[in-house]
């Protein structure tokens, strides 16, 4: 059951109150995780490894809006390499995570921390929002208690998930407390060996190709997808030429006319680079590429009530504390987050 | 839609369930994974495992023909989307399905798509958890 003064679940909460416990305060020292899911273990009986999962998405800037723990160490990247063995990673809370903890004891009044990060990183069905906005519905509510919930749709925008995907699919109706599937995709984008060289890429990758041919180049990923396997799938249709003479059809609605598909991810930075056939028309290879799977992902998403009356009512119903504060608090913990080195 | 398409020209036998074959019938729902019910007989398992070696995004996790046997359901990713393969579904009513189940066409490949009333019993089966 969620926590009503945060939206945060009981595991989470159980991972910021063991990580406080142990000395992991923010600006503190870190913690061996192993010692923080030891801790959760013995105080709400979770299991270690399903902890972890949990305590490393927390962590994750492209899992949630809003880590609330800062991680240091081997934590995975956006590829399918996992995070090293909790006996040799640490965290401590993030300035975030230690005003979310200080919310659910009512040491300072509520934050909506759940309904900013959602909880689709792990496979539910609320989606995450842009924080700034979430908090500024907040502050239109505590300021205009009578504000359309029309207005707070405006002010909330659609559903954010962090990487700079692009979202479409039927977002009235997820705003409006219905089931929704949501399409992520990448961006596509079509551009030259000459702009990738211009804008750092490596000379010597580049060089071999014509200058002014066309490149194109996906990032952007949608956040629950690896990007290795986005990488995979891309190569795997491009080796799929003329699949079946008997279907001259399904062929040519199939084959992906590339020559190369470099993954050029590095420290932190994905983005893969395909090379098109001789002739091939980049725009419609870039239309094809947005339908493979990796590229695009789809999330089923919807909102326990209707999103503008839901802020409304949570803002409602704690307006005798001082959500004000609160509010500035979570923001100035935001605007100090660390940024996540993956080197 | 292509993936099953694909798998259809890979020979292999299955009947189309899930949103892909409601969509397929004229109902106007987004599309979701690919829901295959498989003809259970071991020619077809076989053929429908080396489909799965060619398209799966992560090879080494498509299950042996062996396991195909005796597995629920198998789901494989490919550059397709995810294919949910229902095994089990096959082995307990390969026969009433395909008896209803109707050929369209997929570009240039025929489907074997299951019965409208067939589609949504599954849909509700698997997906709300009824019966």
């Amino acid at each position: 059951m969620a926590d009503d003064r945060t939206g945060l679940g009981l595991v989470e909460l159980a991972i910021l109150e063991a990580l406080e416990g142990l000395g992991g305060r923010a600006g503190g020292r870190d913690v061996r995780c192993e010692r923080v899911l030891a801790a959760v273990e013995d105080s709400i009986g979770l299991a270690r490894g399903y902890g972890y999962e949990v305590l490393a998405d927390m962590a994750l800037p492209w899992k949630v809006q809003v880590p609330l723990l800062s991680p240091h160490g081997n934590f995975g990247g956006r590829g399918n390499d996992p995070p090293a063995s909790a006996r040799y990673t640490d965290a401590r809370l993030s300035r975030a995570g230690e005003v979310v903890l200080a919310a659910a004891r009512g040491e300072m009044a509520p934050v909506p921390a759940g309904l900013i990060n959602g909880n689709t990183h792990r496979r539910g069905t609320r989606p995450p929002f842009r924080p700034e906005r979430i908090i500024a519905a907040v502050r239109a509510v505590l300021d205009d208690p009578g504000i359309t919930p029309g207005k707070l749709l405006e002010i909330v925008g659609p559903p954010d998930f962090m990487t700079g995907c692009t979202v479409s699919g039927d977002l009235a109706g997820l705003r409006a407390g219905r089931k929704a599937e949501l399409v992520l995709q990448a961006r596509v984008t079509i551009t030259s060996p000459a702009a990738l060289q211009a804008q750092g890429a490596s000379a010597r990758r580049w060089h071999r190709y014509a200058p002014d041919s066309a490149v194109i180049v996906i990032d952007s990923f949608p956040p629950y997808v690896s990007v290795d396997d986005a990488a995979a799938a891309i190569a795997e249709r491009a080796s799929r030429r003329d699949l079946d003479s008997r279907y001259p059809g399904l062929s040519q609605a199939t084959r992906l006319p590339l020559r190369n598909v470099v993954d050029e991810s590095h420290r932190g930075r994905y983005w893969i680079a395909c090379i098109p056939d001789a002739g091939a028309d980049p725009q419609q290879i870039r239309n094809q590429l947005l339908d493979i799977y990796g590229v695009y992902d789809q999330v089923s998403v919807a909102l326990p009530a209707p999103l503008g009356p839901a802020i409304k009512d949570w803002t409602a119903a704690r307006q005798n504390e001082d959500l004000a504060a609160s509010l500035a608090a979570l923001e100035s913990a935001i605007a100090a987050g660390e940024p996540y080195d993956e080197s | 839609m292509l993936l099953a398409a694909v798998l259809a020209a890979a020979d292999v036998s299955f009947v189309l369930v899930g949103s892909a074959a409601l969509w397929l019938r004229g109902e106007a729902m987004p599309v979701g994974d690919t829901d295959a019910v498989i003809e259970p007989r071991e020619p077809n398992l076989r053929r429908l495992h080396a489909a799965l070696n060619s398209l799966a995004v992560r090879p080494r996790q498509v299950p042996s023909v062996s396991r195909l046997r005796g597995l629920p359901i198998a789901r494989v990713m490919t550059s397709f989307g995810n294919l949910d393969c229902l095994l089990e579904q096959g082995r307990l009513e390969w026969g009433r399905l395909r008896g209803g189940a109707e050929t369209i066409m997929v570009t240039d490949v025929g489907v074997l798509v299951a019965s409208a009333g067939d589609a949504w019993a599954l849909r509700r089966r698997f997906k709300d958890g009824h019966g």
